[in-house]
């Protein structure tokens, strides 16, 4: 499959380059949403809701966007899409609203967002940049939920709220605390490491050239080891 | 120069645009969120007034109100609802009542408390249907008084507050912030601050006196009356009662006791601690009641704590005076031997109709155990004066 093509784009925000398990971003909502699978679902739609509409605004900006001025330009695309969204919610599912709390104004701060915006969204169309916005958000929401699948289960013998009766009695309270957020995290990455050999974090898209501080450090310094 | 200009209009341009959605998309969302957040207040006080509608908080800091209202919410209707925080068992008991535009309450829930017995959930039950009139009928739970007399005030403070929200007025003074008021009043140069005078002395009609902390003077309580004297027992200010308070004070202030050697006396009852009398010939006891954990009628400890009493009685077998002077009985119950209210009724009584005592509610082996330690005053006087 051609790298560029539009199917590849949308498809390695999934695994190859799932954001949370490869390029290991926004892993403090990361931890701190997937305790239920519900608030899971929430904070995945709407990160990939603010996702899909700073790619496709940055995409289109790209052009005017004076390059000193551009990651000022980002925050205040990706915040108020941020607010957006979080107006949304607020009105039309409140019950989401408060199951993801502070988390969900803080989506704005996701490095997820950010980092698309910067490694893809500002070099692509406006068609490619929609497209890498739903993958990358699609592979974010699958992470999260992956993630709270396991620590609601586990910990909480029930899934999406509903309980499960034959494990009623066997709840592990460390899954939906903070360390078994990190155990969970952990054995993930490993898990997605062995699937993608460890290919994804090696290849050129993230050395030097896509590097925000690339323009300020040292080139020559900085080289993207062999692919393995 | 122009690179910085570009930099600047874009940033400024993005701005502007992003404003414009975002102020279109709150324009969206705003009264629905509105309505939720109304809807959901509503729903949480209609708990405690069924049927209100349009509830809308009150800004509590024009009128003056009870301490422990923290918030008020009216309705359409004219009804209430009043947050109030007040202190139970332990500190932070946070109730909601729901009072209609008759002011009859509706309902009453707690909303958080660190009560330990769990009948705070449904003692405001109790209360619903009652009004300011009413609301004394209710009992607090035995066992919980504490808790439930703290409700139960809560709920008062609330029906008092309906009254001044409907342009009414309230003395929302307790009994001893009345008193200190009128002892104030009486002598100002206190400052506010008295100590009951324990009186050993017969002094007629007086029900009681109050000396100023900073021995600037006295008050004598004549019925409703406060009559002040300088430190030296001379009336301040001309009234019909200045020879009954001048000869009350002269006799208080000359007073001197006199401690009796009461080994000597072999058939004295157990309970008195120790005996004196004044030069005028009446006795002061100390006494040591068996409350609450001792067995109540006999004399004996076998746990608990003694409660400590004063009592002065005249030769012929009249208590004047009786208080309480320490006590370590169930606090919220029995401890209410240290009231004045309790106490007070001893004074004036003799052998005769010394049954007459009212009980505490609630804490018969106290107030039995009191009652016969103060009775054998009546022994120890006979003993004392050789009459057998």
């Amino acid at each position: 499959m051609n790298k560029n093509s539009n199917m590849s784009i949308f498809l390695k925000g999934l695994l190859l380059e799932n954001p949370v398990f490869v390029l290991i971003l926004g892993t403090c909502p990361t931890l701190a949403t997937t305790k239920t699978v519900i608030g899971a679902i929430g904070m995945g739609v709407a990160a990939t809701a603010v996702l899909i509409c700073s790619n496709i605004v940055i995409s289109l900006l790209r052009k005017l966007i004076p390059d000193s001025v551009r990651i000022p330009c980002y925050i205040v695309v990706i915040a108020s899409f941020v607010t957006i969204v979080e107006m949304i919610i607020h009105a039309f599912v409140p019950t989401i609203y408060e199951l993801l709390g502070v988390y969900l104004p803080l989506i704005t701060v996701n490095c997820i967002i950010l980092g698309r915006a910067e490694m893809f969204a500002n070099k692509n169309n406006v068609a490619k940049s929609a497209l890498d916005g739903l993958g990358m958000g699609l592979g974010f929401s699958i992470a999260l939920v992956a993630m709270a699948t396991l620590r609601e289960i586990l910990g909480a013998a029930s899934f999406a709220g509903i309980s499960i009766p034959f494990l009623e009695n066997y709840k592990i309270k460390f899954f939906v605390e903070a360390p078994g957020g990190f155990l969970v995290y952990g054995i993930l990455i490993a898990v997605v490491y062995k699937l993608t050999h460890g290919k994804a974090p090696y290849k050129k898209e993230f050395s030097c050239a896509t590097c925000p501080s690339a323009a300020y450090c040292n080139r020559g310094n900085c080289q993207p080891k062999e692919e393995i | 120069m122009i690179k910085n200009l570009k930099s600047v209009i874009s940033l400024t341009v993005i701005c502007a645009v992003i404003s414009v959605l975002l102020a279109l998309t709150n324009d969206l969302t705003a009264p629905i969120i509105k309505e939720q957040e109304t809807a959901a207040v509503n729903e949480a006080l209609s708990v405690v007034l069924p049927g209100g509608a349009d509830f809308s908080p009150i800004e509590i800091d024009e009128y003056e109100l009870p301490e422990t209202i923290t918030e008020i919410y009216s309705e359409k209707n004219g009804g209430y609802v009043f947050k109030m925080q007040t202190s139970g068992y332990a500190a932070n008991f946070v109730l909601l009542c729901g009072i209609d535009k008759d002011g009859v309450v509706k309902g009453a829930t707690c909303i958080s408390s660190g009560e330990t017995l769990g009948v705070e959930k449904d003692y405001g039950d109790t209360l619903k249907e009652k009004t300011n009139e009413t609301i004394d009928d209710v009992a607090t739970v035995s066992g919980a008084t504490k808790t439930t007399a703290a409700y139960k005030n809560a709920v008062k403070d609330a029906l008092n507050s309906f009254i001044i929200l409907n342009g009414g007025s309230v003395d929302l003074r307790d009994e001893a912030q009345i008193l200190n008021d009128n002892l104030s009043a009486a002598l100002p140069e206190a400052e506010g601050k008295f100590s009951p005078v324990f009186i050993t002395e017969d002094i007629g009609d007086i029900n009681s006196v109050y000396a100023s902390d900073n021995n600037t003077g006295f008050v004598f309580v004549i019925g409703e009356q406060f009559v002040a004297t300088d430190k030296d027992g001379k009336v301040k200010t001309e009234t019909d009662l200045k020879t009954t308070v001048e000869a009350a004070a002269k006799a208080i202030i000359n007073s001197h006791l006199n401690e009796i050697d009461i080994t000597k006396y072999s058939d004295m009852p157990t309970q008195v601690a120790k005996a004196y009398k004044t030069d005028s010939g009446n006795y002061v006891f100390e006494l040591k009641a068996a409350g609450f954990g001792i067995n109540g009628d006999k004399y004996y400890n076998p746990s608990g704590e003694y409660i400590d009493i004063k009592v002065s009685a005249t030769k012929d077998g009249k208590i004047i005076s009786c208080l309480t002077t320490a006590q370590k009985e169930t606090d919220g119950i029995g401890s209410a031997c240290a009231d004045e209210k309790f106490y007070s009724q001893f004074g004036g009584k003799t052998e005769a109709d010394y049954s007459e005592i009212d009980a505490i509610s609630g804490a018969t082996i106290t107030t039995n155990g009191y009652k016969t330690a103060v009775s054998k005053v009546f022994t120890a006087i006979k003993i004392l004066e050789g009459v057998s």
